[in-house]
């Protein structure tokens, strides 16, 4: 307790307001408007509603009720230079279950919408940079979701890492059996790195950046995508308010995520330079809570926190249903979840990587600033 | 997967919520009105605030349930 409350006021980058804690829960498959590569056949899509808004950056606040002002506790991943390992919100053990769980499954490739998404944005971000790379690593990939959206003249050789050796095996590139926390390869081996959608499980993701660091080649690209920010705050908000109607206390719920100020701040004292961060909002549309939690299940993205509550109460899930779709239901019936996909991009420090000017190398002053906006009168068509 | 146990019937069950629960939605209205109340106003929200109103959903849910178990 004394040294959550320490963390959190050191800035920790994980804190959040007790509001903001969950369970994992999940399930459904909505279907993304905008692509239709969604496996056509067996998705439980038919009576679904659903869609996409994908918007650009953040919303402006977007809490949900007023117990965000409450003290700050629960789970603070702390950020500081506390050396690794000493971090421990998550339970990777339960994760890999919950991965192997969800790659079992029949139907699994109905839970894919959303890796498939970001996936094939990281894979964006990797074909802006006009370069060929010789080798390539994909941290936390399971089924390769961003290979499949890259070709074999931008990444000629990819290795792949995962924590769950069952959703590795389908892939037909060199697979290696990993934690993502402690990364099996030589210093300097890797011309880019990618990750998407599983750095928001590791427990010291300062660590974890420093390691990505280590193995990347000078001139080495990091390219990766985490959920964070306000990332599925309707389900975090309802399962709360009802928890405190029904049983007179909430729990965490929602795992804790990193929030979107934070990453450049990491990426920086991990080593990185010339950072890129941006923040996309992806939401989906399912027809209730259950279908949610059902499909975060489907996806392996349970919870994993240590101190999450095993246990949901069925009043409070018949609650929790009922207040879900009453503050955040949209007008045809269905609800919304939200995902703040935060992408990041950082570059190994090289000597051929443009610098900062020297000190006094200016021709200009500031103080002409104004005189240069101001169009003159012939620049004018 | 293996067959029939406590885990897949409980599952089971999960499955079936969201046909239930949609016969109830005047009373989960009444309910998600009452508790998303306190976000506005003054009111803190507190146990059993909206006890009335869920013993409503609850009754409703029970009777759906069973309806459709028969």
């Amino acid at each position: 307790r004394l040294k959550t409350h320490r963390l959190s006021q050191l800035g920790c980058h994980t804190c959040f307001p007790r509001m903001q804690q969950c369970r994992d829960v999940s399930v459904s498959p909505p279907l993304f408007n905008k692509k239709s590569e969604l496996p056509s056949g067996e998705t439980a899509m038919n009576s679904r509603l659903s869609g996409t808004v994908l918007q650009r950056l953040t919303r402006s606040g977007s809490a949900c009720c007023r117990h965000q002002a409450g003290p700050r506790f629960g789970p603070c991943r702390g950020l500081t230079e506390s050396g690794r390992g000493t971090m421990n919100v998550f339970n990777r053990d339960m994760k890999k279950r919950q991965k192997n769980w969800s790659a079992s499954l029949q139907d699994r490739d109905q839970y894919d919408y959303l890796r498939d998404e970001v996936g094939s944005r990281v894979a964006d971000r990797v074909y802006d940079i006009a370069r060929t790379f010789p080798l390539a690593l994909d941290v936390g990939g399971g089924k390769s979701h961003i290979a499949e959206h890259l070709s074999k003249d931008v990444v000629e050789r990819l290795f792949l890492t995962d924590i769950s050796e069952k959703t590795l095996t389908e892939i037909p590139t060199s697979c290696v059996l990993a934690d993502e926390e402690f990364l099996p390869f030589k210093e300097n081996t890797f011309d880019l790195v990618m990750s998407s959608l599983s750095l928001h499980w590791i427990n010291d993701l300062p660590g974890a950046l420093r390691q990505i660091h280590q193995v990347l080649k000078p001139d080495g690209v990091f390219i990766g995508a985490m959920a964070g920010g306000e990332t599925l705050y309707e389900l975090r908000c309802s399962l709360q308010m009802a928890e405190t109607e029904r049983e007179g206390g909430f729990s965490p719920h929602v795992s804790p995520y990193t929030a979107v100020t934070d990453l450049g701040n990491l990426l920086g004292q991990a080593g990185f330079n010339m950072l890129t961060v941006d923040v996309d909002e992806v939401q989906v549309h399912y027809p209730g809570i259950m279908e949610v939690m059902m499909d975060l299940q489907g996806m392996g993205e349970s919870n994993c926190a240590w101190n999450r509550r095993s246990l949901l109460h069925r009043d409070t899930l018949l609650a929790a249903a009922a207040i879900y779709k009453e503050m955040y239901g949209n007008e045809d019936g269905s609800v919304p979840a939200t995902f703040d996909i935060l992408y990041m991009i950082g570059w190994k420090p090289h000597e051929s990587q443009a610098k900062p000017a020297q000190r006094g190398s200016a021709t200009m002053s500031f103080g002409d600033l104004s005189k240069i906006s101001q169009p003159t009168s012939t620049d004018r068509p | 997967m293996s067959g029939p146990n406590v885990w897949s019937r409980s599952r089971e069950k999960l499955r079936q919520f969201p046909e239930v629960f949609a016969q109830c939605a005047g009373e989960a209205a009444a309910y998600g009105k009452c508790v998303t109340a306190t976000t506005k106003g003054r009111q803190e929200l507190h146990k059993d605030l909206c006890v009335k109103e869920f013993e409503a959903l609850k009754t409703c849910f029970t009777n759906a349930a069973k309806k459709r178990a028969k």
